[in-house]
């Protein structure tokens, strides 16, 4: 089949679909670039695939609007880092995918052009804040896809929709052309059907770019060349802590059975604890509220954005502006973030907040003296309802529970399947020391080859 | 404990202006999120870990947008200008 064949049948399944998977599909773009790979004017290690991407990470001429109101017309001058990448290598860019506004939210509900829907039950979410690129992936309506993941919002839509999905150490992929929201914990990442096609995009899309200043000029190792390395000797730690109150245990002994099989092919497995884990939930909410406070500042409507019709004074035409082009979720992160870093209550909740992610990294600094590699349930429990969570702020933070600590903590981790309940996808995340993405992905491979979890819908 | 007027306060300071409903939902919700966040009192750990800091680049010249892109998105755009509202 040529790419250009390839790209309709993904187009025309795109037009078939229930899932609301796409925000904005560039049918003409999609078609030219597909043409050109079959003609061999596009070549790389991506030539002629086709991927979706995150509605948050800037596309030039292409509209990204981060599921909001407020971007809806808004079209980036220019290329994020990542997608300079991908048009280095060839892929084919089919089109930006639907997500939590701003990337604020764990069922891609939140966006204001309607919640995305899980393809192997359309009454479930497909995870956030990353849905729609998992969602595309899992219903074959792209192969490939970028999502980001702040506080879990790669890898909880992979282990929903039952894909792989990485959120890179942090400084790994440069977050130049993302759009902003908990800075100092997001990273773009892949996502994918297969481990060796998400270890494949991450080689694309790591490494230093000087216009990220919190980018790190580290080795980009080829994962792909050591994807069947044998794992005899390798120690994985099994922290306690994932598997708390509220962990279905159906999820449980879909993991425990996951690390059994690790066991089967020569790795060793032992129990752990990480005692300040339990700070984890609050700790990335007071942060991530406060840098969205911070970050969400510059959306005024002035120079570009959502603008009411009628001016009136400076702070009265901001103030209607933001009131209108904002949703709910987003509103309450920035307002609960204003009051979280405002005179009297710094104390009390950010520099406390950054004092639990101290005790954090230093639990993860000390496993990875013991261990290779971490095992735990990526999300608690299997996706859930549409509209079972959305009026109850907390209890859809809480659902975070085992995807926050990492991202405080600069780590990487690797979702993939590990079972199902039902129809529903289980994913189980192997998390690394910093920077050793590489033996993420060899873990990943190696289970991969002895499971059969890869279905696609 | 935060109040509705607490509310109204931080939503001036945000720039974010909420009409009642919201403000109603936001008072509840709001209290019960920094309830659970209260947990994090007990921590008495020192900063002691290393930021990355600032990591700054040469000020070099590099090619920027053109005028014409960077008004592109502008809602409200005169003479090559943006157009924000009146101060007096």
């Amino acid at each position: 089949m040529s790419h250009l064949e390839h790209v309709e049948e993904l187009l025309e399944s795109i037009g078939r679909s229930k899932l609301n998977a796409f925000i904005t599909v560039d049918y003409e773009g999609a078609r030219q670039q597909a043409q050109d790979a079959d003609a061999g004017v596009l070549d790389g290690r991506l030539a002629g695939i086709p991927i979706a991407i995150k509605d948050a990470i800037s596309t030039k001429g292409l509209r990204t609007t981060c599921a909001s109101k407020m971007l809806e017309q808004y079209v980036p001058p220019y290329d994020a880092f990542v997608v300079k990448k991908l048009r280095e290598e060839g892929a084919v860019i089919i089109g930006k995918t639907n997500m939590d506004e701003f990337s604020m939210g764990t069922s891609t509900e939140t966006s204001c052009f309607g919640p995305c829907r899980n393809p192997w039950d359309l009454e479930r979410v497909p995870g956030g804040s990353s849905g729609g690129s998992a969602a595309a992936v899992a219903a074959q309506e792209a192969d490939i896809a970028l999502g980001s993941d702040t506080g879990g919002s790669i890898r909880c839509p992979a282990s929903f929709c039952g894909v792989v999905g990485l959120k890179p150490t942090y400084g790994r992929v440069s977050r130049n052309g993302l759009i902003s929201y908990g800075n100092s914990m997001e990273q773009i990442g892949p996502i994918a059907r297969t481990v060796e096609a998400c270890a494949a995009l991450f080689e694309v899309i790591a490494g230093y770019d000087p216009w990220d200043s919190t980018s790190r000029d580290a080795h980009v190792p080829h994962c792909g060349a050591s994807l069947a390395d044998e794992l005899t000797g390798l120690e994985i730690g099994v922290p306690q802590d994932f598997f708390g109150e509220g962990v279905d245990p159906v999820v449980e002994n879909a993991t425990w059975e996951a690390i059994a099989v690790l066991e089967s092919i020569g790795a060793h497995a032992r129990e752990t604890s990480m005692p300040n884990l339990k700070y984890a939930l609050s700790a990335y909410y007071v942060q991530a509220m406060s840098e969205a406070s911070s970050n969400l500042a510059r959306y005024s409507g002035i120079i570009y954005g959502h603008r009411v019709q009628k001016d009136h004074d400076w702070h009265t035409t901001f103030s209607e502006n933001r009131a209108s082009g904002f949703g709910k979720e987003v509103k309450r992160r920035i307002l609960l973030g204003t009051y979280a870093l405002s005179a009297g209550y710094y104390d009390k909740y950010y520099l406390k907040a950054r004092k639990a992610r101290t005790l954090i990294s230093r639990d993860f600094r000390r496993v990875f003296k013991q261990f290779d590699a971490l095992i735990a349930p990526t999300m608690p429990y299997t996706a859930f309802k549409i509209g079972e969570k959305i009026e109850d702020p907390l209890s859809l933070y809480k659902v975070d529970i085992n995807t926050v600590p990492i991202n405080l903590a600069n780590v990487p981790s690797l979702s993939v399947p590990c079972g199902r309940k039902g129809r529903l996808p289980i994913g189980m995340q192997i998390i690394g020391d910093q920077f050793n993405e590489q033996l993420l992905f060899n873990l990943a491979f190696q289970f991969e080859q002895q499971t059969d979890y890869q279905h696609a819908v | 404990m935060i109040t509705k007027r607490d509310v109204e306060q931080i939503a001036r300071l945000a720039c974010i202006e909420l009409d009642k409903e919201d403000m109603q939902a936001f008072t509840i919700q709001f209290n019960a999120i920094l309830e659970y966040f209260e947990e994090l009192e007990d921590i008495e750990a020192e900063l002691t870990e290393q930021e990355e800091g600032n990591v700054l680049r040469a000020d070099e010249v590099v090619p920027s947008l053109t005028q014409q892109e960077a008004l592109a998105n502008a809602p409200r755009v005169d003479n090559g200008y943006f157009k924000g509202p009146r101060i007096l």
